[in-house]
């Protein structure tokens, strides 16, 4: 697998910078997803995750507010106000988390077949 | 010549001056670490942001856009943003940036404009009070207590559109000092309103012709405000580290100054009480002779 950079930026400090294979991020009109020699993009965001993909796992989701993404000559730029690392949160409560297991495995699977059809 | 007790006092008022200076030095000290942390640390948004927007607007060059120069007005009117600090003590931080802007100002009126001010921090605003008489807008005191927030640069930036938009203002700059060294600032300018292309003689850049999503419209609708926020958020992060940086060197340099002087007056203090005692040694002993 090819692969390209990523940063985000946020006015705070620079969260990300990788070579990675493959980032989705949620677009204003829907999610995109970007792989290596993408044209030149430019696109505003909405709430949700981001997802980064290395050598077919992902190594590490984000949750933004907004922001901007700039595609360019294999350099993937989002810029973000507010970015938070979705490790860094974790569930307090422990029941609610086992009770969610289903949804969480469907999300896996979710995200398992994303991941197919952008490799394939 | 001064008697012994003056020269006492002088010495211990010298003593407790130089007192002052080094805590205010060390104080500047820690506060430029962090000034200048937070300085660094926006600056690779900022600069992406605006390398996106600079790109975009070289795209659009023949294109007429909201926040494009109007070409119809004759008589300019510019909006000059001016930061300094709430306080002085440090150095020519200030007065530097109330030359440069008292020398842009007469060179927009000698070119038959007219401007008007918003100043962030007191100094400049003080000084600039009887200078600029009605034409001051606004003023933003107290802005780094305890530190800088994101909310001012959005509320300055409101206030810019506005003015932009019901045309009370052609073009706007900001004045603030570039943080280069603890030792070396830079006052500079730089133009918020209208965007133009600049002149840039690589052509790497304006090559690109862009997806966008939604539209292009759209999208410069969003990220210029959003520019304009960080631009004037860096530049006060940048002028809050140049103004810990000055008052660093100056308080060092007084410091310094403040040792000399009690080196020079504790020489001529034990000088003169010499002379006291050989002088009185003299009296005494040609008194004695005379006996």
């Amino acid at each position: 697998m090819k692969q390209f950079k990523l940063e985000i930026i946020s006015p705070n400090e620079i969260v990300f910078e990788k070579e990675v294979d493959l980032v989705i991020f949620p677009g204003s009109e829907g999610d995109i997803g970007i792989l290596k020699d993408h044209m030149p993009f430019l696109t505003s965001l909405r709430v949700g995750i981001v997802y980064i993909y290395l050598e077919k796992k992902i190594i590490e989701t984000f949750l933004v507010t907004g922001g901007i993404v700039e595609v360019s000559q294999n350099r993937c730029s989002l810029l973000t106000e507010e970015v938070i690392n979705t490790n860094s949160v974790s569930s307090t409560n422990k029941n609610e988390e086992s009770s969610n297991k289903d949804e969480i495995n469907l999300k896996r699977q979710k995200e398992k077949a994303l991941a197919k059809f952008y490799y394939s | 010549m001064p008697s012994l007790k003056d020269l006492r006092n002088r010495i211990s008022s010298v003593k407790s001056t130089k007192k002052i200076t080094s805590a205010m030095k060390m104080v500047a000290a820690a506060k430029l670490k962090k000034a200048q942390d937070n300085a660094e640390k926006t600056r690779p948004y900022a600069r992406k942001m605006s390398d996106i927007v600079n790109s975009l607007v070289e795209n659009n060059k023949s294109k007429e856009f909201e926040f494009s120069e109007k070409k119809t007005k004759k008589t300019r009117n510019i909006l000059l943003i001016v930061c300094s600090a709430d306080r002085g003590l440090c150095g020519g931080f200030n007065s530097s940036i109330i030359k440069f802007s008292k020398k842009l100002s007469e060179k927009i009126i000698n070119d038959g404009g007219q401007v008007s001010y918003i100043f962030v921090g007191k100094k400049a605003y003080q000084s600039l009070q009887r200078f600029c008489g009605e034409s001051i807008l606004d003023l933003f005191s107290d802005i780094a207590n305890p530190s800088i927030k994101f909310e001012l640069a959005s509320s300055l930036r409101d206030k810019i559109l506005e003015l932009f938009r019901n045309d009370s203002m052609d073009e706007c700059y900001l004045i603030y000092t570039e943080f280069k060294s603890a030792i070396s600032q830079t006052v500079q300018s730089l133009k918020l309103l209208p965007l133009n292309a600049l002149e840039t003689s690589d052509n790497n850049s304006s090559n690109k012709s862009y997806d966008f999503e939604p539209s292009e419209e759209e999208i410069l609708n969003e990220i210029i405000p959003k520019n304009i926020a960080i631009q004037i958020h860096t530049a006060l992060l940048e002028n809050l580290a140049s103004e810990q940086g000055s008052r660093m060197t100056a308080m060092d340099n007084a410091t310094r100054n403040a040792n000399d002087m009690i080196d020079n007056l504790t020489l001529f203090y034990n000088r003169s009480r010499q002379a006291l005692i050989t002088k009185e040694l003299i009296e005494i002993i040609s008194g004695a002779e005379a006996v």
